[in-house]
């Protein structure tokens, strides 16, 4: 039977374990408590009387607690009622478990309850064969205190777990022998603190107390405030308010505070994404200005207090350039992964400028597109500089660092993912087709910024004559006639990689596809080659690099989604647009909870249920997100100068719809739908 | 490190650091950093002033905005682009208190490896490769 996997998760730190609370490494998941990249608990193992318990039931409370109903005995065994645990964990800047024992007997129980503690101080790159490390163990029984301690060079991590209740404390756990009186019982909190070596002093026992809920109350009232400051949503299909609601509430989870900022922005998600990753935090704000602007201004600040600034191979940085990744770990610090900053990306950029534009397009913030004039305009500029690698104009990439670098530096970044129909890898530096439809829109957008607040209509012009001269210059060299689509990808010497894949999508919410191409296109994405029943595959059956369960030559992606079906509404494709949408909704219907990453890409009808891919993280916050976008993208809300416009193509079958309470330039706005099918669709728009 | 590298000391390239405007700083930013160079027995103190795209380099041990501390030997590394002040942070080599945002500041600063190529280079040299 699969595994059942139980997490908390706040900030940037999550832990990871079985269903009845326990935790042991596996080559295969980041079981354990991790922090900034790196593992604090890899051996966590409850027993009673050496008994390993069983899991009753659970109370998933929130993202950032979780309780489990335990008995003693294995499922083998008759369940002895006599004695039961509840097993409190909760996360924040710390680790707390609490741990009650209830004797429900009318006899006095005599119990030895046991905290198998351990850990291996693993980054989260190495999970599936963690480096055997040196670690220092120290019991200090006067404080109730075991230390584990990890250093390398001046690098060090430690973690200290200490309990209330007095314990007797060996090299690997803490041991209570304990009387509890008929139907009473009895009490400890376990506190894991985790230190950083010269991160500003975590002063672990000061803070372990007050400080402590004092943060869990703080976390409770700001999930609390954010769902109630997003939109509210009122369906006739129950489901969708439900997924709604779960969504909002992974991405108030998935939110960190890095070092340098005090206001959080998205992490990519759990498990191995824990940190910002550009590309998915600003897809991610994207996804969801209607509904949570707030995540944008400060996500966009920090990317550009993180903009590259040097040129310097090993992180594949150049001056402009927006970041890939903010890594903390131990094989960032010494070079056995990308960098700390790593900037080995060439969408990120263009996707700036993209967010900065929308954002305001939504929300009227002038300040903030004054603000981030300087980063914009370096970031315009890196296009041409540093993007433009044989002078052909294209956006193109080359990982400057082969040996730890990201070979495909697009959002399909596994190595194999950029191929010909045949298979045979691409040339480089390659092409991709999504990234000059991003640099088309972030042209023409920042256009529209230089003329509107940079008081630069020279700038604009210029931008605007590039942008019309890329368009026209792409629409001669990625089609392709015979086949009716646009191509991959071009290789240095122009030659076209033709297979058909998810990318044409992105094109036409780029805005970059020619009119009359615009029909071939949609009608390709909701083909039996690309449409899966359960949303575009990212490459084509019936080409030879397909295969159902790799994650870009094949998959489903909910992010990848969103944005295709943001772009057929956009040429006024609302049937297709409906039926990928309905598609995904599907998806995360037959699954229930968070929205997965990737599906496997096998035709719906040969599989009936969503295939889950083992690699495959959850929640994330672009998986999340996505399903907020389509829901925007289905009831066609749009900027439309000082106004929200409002103009719905739902689904067949997906009944009545109002969000209510949109934020923006125009202050609260609502907004109604109903199914009637896209030929019905009546012309009525409301303008608020 | 003699020879035809350009190694420099902290102390060379803060000195010869100009104060002309750095049109690759972002204007917004601005705040006082503190550098003290760790040595065996003494700290060398300097002050980095950043205003307006402009950096004014003085000696002063006044608190800062920012104060980052390490041993010379690590700050002629990174003065000599040959370590990122990120990755130092992140081995603990550096040490860093107050305003965080502008050691994202002082990245920019500091130079970037000296045989760093420029992408179009190395595309270059991948096509030599084929």
């Amino acid at each position: 039977m699969k595994q059942e996997w139980v997490y908390v998760l706040a900030g940037n730190a999550f832990a990871i374990s079985d269903a009845q609370g326990d935790m042991e490494p596996d080559p295969q998941v980041p079981v354990g408590l991790f922090s900034f990249d790196t593992r604090f608990l890899s051996r966590w193992v409850l027993t009673v009387d050496g008994e390993r318990l069983k899991a009753l039931s659970r109370d998933d409370m929130s993202h950032f607690d979780t309780r489990f109903f335990l008995v003693p005995g294995t499922a083998s065994h008759y369940v002895d009622a006599d004695v039961s645990v509840i097993r409190h964990r909760s996360l924040d800047d710390s680790f707390t478990e609490r741990l009650t024992v209830l004797n429900h007997s009318a006899q006095p129980a005599e119990l030895v309850v046991r905290m198998e503690i351990g850990n291996d101080f693993a980054d989260i790159s190495e999970i599936s064969q963690p480096r055997r490390r040196d670690i220092a163990i120290d019991v200090d029984r006067a404080r109730r205190e075991l230390r584990l301690c990890y250093r390398r060079e001046r690098f060090g991590r430690d973690v200290v777990v200490s309990s209330t209740a007095p314990a007797e404390i060996d090299r690997n756990g803490m041991t209570f022998r304990i009387r509890v009186e008929p139907n009473g019982q009895w009490e400890t909190r376990l506190y894991v603190t985790m230190v950083g070596l010269g991160e500003h002093g975590h002063d672990m026992r000061a803070d372990l107390t007050t400080y402590q809920q004092h943060v869990r109350v703080r976390m409770r009232d700001e999930l609390r405030d954010w769902l109630d400051r997003a939109p509210r949503l009122v369906a006739e299909d129950d489901f969708l308010t439900t997924l709604y609601r779960d969504s909002l509430g992974d991405l108030a989870a998935l939110r960190y505070e890095p070092l340098s900022s005090t206001v959080p922005v998205p992490v990519g998600g759990l498990p191995w994404a824990m940190t910002l990753v550009g590309r998915d935090a600003m897809i991610s704000c994207l996804q969801t200005l209607p509904f949570t602007p707030e995540l944008a201004p400060p996500t966009l600040r920090l990317l550009a207090l993180l903009q590259g600034g040097r040129l310097d191979d090993e992180h594949d940085e150049e001056p402009g350039k927006i970041l890939a990744a903010l890594r903390y770990g131990e094989a960032a610090a010494f070079g056995e992964q990308p960098g700390a900053l790593y900037y080995g990306a060439a969408d990120t950029t263009p996707l700036f400028v993209i967010l900065l534009d929308e954002y305001e397009r939504w929300s009227g913030d002038a300040e903030l597109v004054r603000q981030l004039r300087h980063p914009a305009r370096m970031a315009l500029d890196w296009i041409d500089e540093y993007g433009d690698l044989t002078g052909d104009g294209y956006l193109r990439y080359l990982c400057r660092d082969p040996r730890n670098g990201t070979v495909n530096q697009c959002w399909k970044d596994s190595p194999g993912a950029i191929v010909h129909r045949d298979g045979r890898e691409a040339g480089l530096p390659r092409a991709t087709c999504e990234l000059q439809g991003y640099a088309y829109d972030a042209k023409r957008r920042g256009a529209r910024l230089a003329r509107e607040f940079w008081d630069d209509p020279a700038y604009a012009d210029q931008l605007e004559h590039q942008a019309a001269q890329l368009r026209q210059r792409f629409n001669r060299d990625f089609w392709l006639p015979q086949r009716g689509h646009y191509a991959l990808a071009l290789e240095p010497d122009g030659t076209p990689v033709e297979t058909l894949t998810s990318n044409i999508g992105h094109l036409l919410w780029s805005g970059i596809v020619d009119d009359d191409r615009a029909a071939a296109v949609a009608d390709h994405l909701v083909g039996p080659e690309l449409f899966s029943g359960w949303g575009v595959r990212t490459l084509a059956a019936g080409q030879r690099p397909y295969n159902p369960l790799g994650s870009h030559v094949g998959a489903v992606w909910p992010s990848d989604n969103s944005l295709i079906v943001a772009g057929l509404r956009r040429y006024g494709r609302e049937e297709q647009a409906a039926r990928i949408a309905a598609g995904v909704l599907d998806v995360a219907r037959t699954i229930g909870g968070s929205v997965p990453e990737v599906i496997a890409g096998y035709p719906r009808q040969l599989t009936t249920f969503p295939v889950q891919l083992p690699a495959a993280g959850r929640p994330q916050a672009w998986s999340s997100a996505a399903l907020l976008m389509m829901l925007a993208t289905l009831l066609g809300l749009e900027p439309c100068g000082e106004n929200l416009l409002v103009d719905p193509a739902l689904p067949p079958g997906s009944g009545r719809m109002e969000l209510l309470d949109i934020p923006g330039r125009w202050g609260l706005a609502d907004a109604y739908g109903r199914d009637r099918g896209p030929r019905e669709r009546s012309s009525r728009r409301r303008l608020h | 490190m003699w020879g035809g590298t350009t190694t420099a000391s902290v102390t060379e390239y803060l000195r010869g650091l100009g104060s002309g405007r750095r049109p690759d700083l972002p204007g917004t930013t601005n705040g006082t950093l503190r550098l003290d160079v760790r040595e065996v027995g003494s700290t060398e103190h300097w002050y980095l002033t950043v205003v307006d795209q402009h950096v004014e380099v003085t000696r002063s041990d006044d608190d800062a905005d920012l104060v980052v501390r390490a041993d010379r030997r690590v700050l002629d590394r990174i003065a000599a682009g040959r370590i990122h002040p990120a990755t130092a942070l992140m081995r603990n080599e550096l040490t860093v208190r107050g305003d965080f945002r502008l050691f994202m500041l002082l990245r920019r600063i500091f130079p970037g490896p000296p045989d760093a190529r420029h992408p179009r280079e190395a595309a270059r040299g991948e096509d030599a490769h084929r």
